[in-house]
């Protein structure tokens, strides 16, 4: 027997689940990217270099920023470019931006819902308009800095490789160094709120991040030593999705807001270090739901970090130099944490400057077996237990605990 | 007070970009909320009760059999259809891969089969007959509450009629085109953005599609040939969100 869950709501894309039933148990769970496939490496071939950030900035709405930016990572090394900090602080701006916007929208509109028993936000608003209030002001915080950084709340083409088409002003940064002080009250008492949920899902026993909080060089793992994506991790197709599954060294592991916390909390600022500290634990257990806890701690590094950087810039002044990129032969790979997870853009480029090779993977396609792992652990859980609506809602809320993002994961790879 | 407007926001194949758009109109979006009652809509509620919508929001590209089932529910069961963004009315940046969808399939997935029965990409406007068509990648989000203010007062939304060219010299931008020599396709493009693009001193990349009419493509191509750009690159900009022919 199969039972058929819908398509998983308040979730950014279209995927559904199946649960297989054999002898009275749950046998195994298949999840299914059922969003289109959009072949974004498809699109990039042949495409001049200069171009390619801003159609790769299509992938994702929630996460345009994140994916510009490994895109123009990937393009500089290819090129041997190196930015000066400036350019880099903006950069880490925005992502700080999009964390914030993205993570609000995640844990105010998408999951609390769930926390207090209601289908949406929406209706949520009529009893606890404050949190949802809060939710919105952080969220529209990082979307203004979005703007500042990326061009537009979504979809920006500001972001460039060797720089910016326009750079932030004082008043800018100064609103940035305000606003991120105001809202950090709001932020700790997300994480009070998330502290308390008790777990489910499985219990990841391999995390994969960026070397730095929210880009790097090469990846990091719970083992010794950075590395290439190519070294250790694998996909592979499925008949049943969209999406290709990725393992690490032939096993299950997780990306996202939890892994990052886990392998860099000596990263974090002084706040988020102290909250990591108190829930530590708790995190460690590792099981999936917590992301949502870690999402909500990364909220408060997230105001604490914008902070900072606004200071450094203010103090220093803005030079509003684009470094010069001049096209050559060459390969290189853009790692950054999107707020989901790690993200992966590789490029070959031609003499010419166009794109001749490209591989793109994104933190819900890396953390597709994951989900699977973590919908079978609770089917088994639940199954025969409680009654088939009150599984299939957790199963629900499983999904959601991720973050997942299921259109950026729709892909995406190999030529 | 009367009966609310049922409003359903129905997501095909696309990056998300103009269902959360709506989410991004914040207080506007409370306002909407005196007129109409949203009754689906996949990525903000678990809510799907209704069966008739008085206006229907189609984002996304047709790009499965899934996607073109969804679709025909949407439009028979509205009065008042619009198709969202420049994936639903234009076909956006995956309608312009254009390879047979086995190919494309090949190349990516590494085998010869379909089984999740996915189609090229095509937008909703090659399928159905739509009431309102407003691009964008995304759309301004204050146009969509326009037009769903004036459709909830009974009254016809007007189309704009003029490219992002006229809003740059609103705003006293520095045309990209003449004085960088940047591709701007600007002059040509279906105006509404308030010229975003060039605000950061960038061209625009079309991503409203083009301006209906009286435009002159071909005088656009004329100027980026003039300016050093080759034909490859300049097709294929026109192509990028709208199959555009110069
Ligand atoms: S038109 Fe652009 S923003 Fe809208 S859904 Fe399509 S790709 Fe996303
Ligand atoms: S300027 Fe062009 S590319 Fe930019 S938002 Fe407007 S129409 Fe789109």
């Amino acid at each position: 027997m199969i039972i058929e869950l819908r398509e998983f709501t308040r979730v950014e894309g279209n995927g559904k689940a199946e649960i297989v039933i054999e002898d009275g148990e749950v046998k195994d769970v298949r999840l299914k990217i059922i969003e289109g496939p959009r072949f974004f490496e498809l699109l990039t071939l042949g495409r001049h270099y200069y171009d390619v950030p801003d159609l790769e900035a299509r992938i994702c709405a929630i996460c345009y920023l994140s994916h510009s930016v490994a895109s123009v990572l990937g393009i500089e090394r290819a090129f041997g470019v190196e930015v000066p900090e400036e350019i880099a602080l903006i950069r880490e701006l925005g992502l700080i931006g999009e964390l914030l916007e993205s993570h609000a929208l995640h844990l105010y509109l998408l999951v609390a819902p769930d926390v207090f028993g209601y289908p949406d936000a929406i209706r949520m608003a009529t009893k606890h308009g404050e949190l949802v209030k809060e939710g919105l002001a952080l969220k529209a915080f990082g979307n203004r800095i979005r703007v500042m950084v990326g061009g537009r709340e979504i979809h920006g083409i500001n972001v460039k490789p060797g720089g910016f088409g326009r750079y932030p002003t004082v008043e800018e940064l100064e609103r940035v160094e305000k606003e991120s002080e105001a809202l950090l009250r709001l932020a700790r008492r997300a994480v009070r709120l998330f502290a308390q949920l008790d777990p489910y899902g499985a219990q990841a026993k391999h995390f994969v991040a960026t070397d730095g909080y929210l880009w790097g060089e090469k990846l990091v793992s719970d083992e010794e030593g950075a590395f290439h994506y190519t070294e250790r991790i694998e996909e592979r197709s499925l008949v049943y999705s969209f999406a290709k599954q990725s393992l690490y060294k032939g096993e299950i592991f997780f990306v996202g807001a939890l892994p990052r916390l886990l392998l860099k909390s000596e990263m974090l600022t002084p706040a988020a270090k102290r909250l990591f500290e108190e829930h530590r634990e708790k995190l460690e257990t590792g099981y999936v739901s917590y992301n949502n806890l870690a999402q909500a701690i990364e909220l408060v590094y997230s105001l604490e970090r914008a902070n900072e950087i606004a200071k450094t810039l203010l103090d220093r002044g803005i030079e509003g130099e684009n470094v010069p990129v001049e096209p050559r032969e060459g390969e290189g790979i853009g790692y950054v944490e999107a707020p989901r997870g790690v993200l992966i853009h590789h490029y070959r480029i031609d003499a010419n400057g166009n794109v001749a090779y490209s591989n793109i993977i994104t933190p819900t396609a890396l953390n597709h077996a994951m989900m699977e792992a973590s919908l079978l652990e609770e089917a088994r859980k639940l199954y025969g237990e409680a009654e088939e609506r009150a599984m299939i809602g957790r199963l629900e809320e499983t999904v959601r605990a991720f973050d997942p993002c299921i259109s950026c994961s729709v892909h995406l790879v190999k030529l | 007070m009367m009966d609310k407007l049922k409003l359903g926001v129905f997501e095909l194949t696309d990056c998300g970009g103009c269902a959360l758009n709506i989410l991004f109109l914040y207080e506007k979006l409370f306002d909407l909320l005196e007129f109409y009652e949203i009754t689906e809509f996949h990525m903000a509620t678990s809510l799907s009760e209704e069966n008739h919508y008085d206006v229907a929001l189609v984002t996304g590209t047709v790009s499965t059999q899934r996607d073109l089932n969804l679709l025909k529910e949407a439009r028979n069961h509205s009065e008042y259809l619009i198709a969202l963004g420049t994936c639903a009315t234009h076909g956006s940046v995956q309608g312009s891969v254009e390879l047979p969808i086995r190919e494309k399939l090949k190349a990516v997935y590494g085998d010869d089969g379909n089984p999740m029965r996915a189609l090229d990409s095509k937008p909703v406007v090659e399928y159905v007959a739509v009431d309102f068509a407003l691009p964008g990648c995304p759309y301004d989000k204050n146009e969509v509450y326009q037009v769903l203010m004036d459709i909830a007062k009974g009254i016809e939304p007007v189309r704009k009629d003029y490219p992002v060219c006229l809003e740059c010299k609103l705003n006293e931008y520095e045309c990209v085109l003449v004085k960088k020599g940047l591709p701007c396709l600007g002059p040509i493009t279906y105006g509404g953005c308030n010229a975003a693009c060039i605000r950061s001193g960038l061209g625009c990349i079309g991503c409203r599609g083009p301006l209906p009419g009286e435009v002159n493509p071909a005088s656009e191509y004329e100027i980026l040939k003039d300016l050093g750009y080759d034909d490859e690159y300049i097709i294929r900009k026109f192509k990028t969100f709208a199959r555009w022919e110069p």
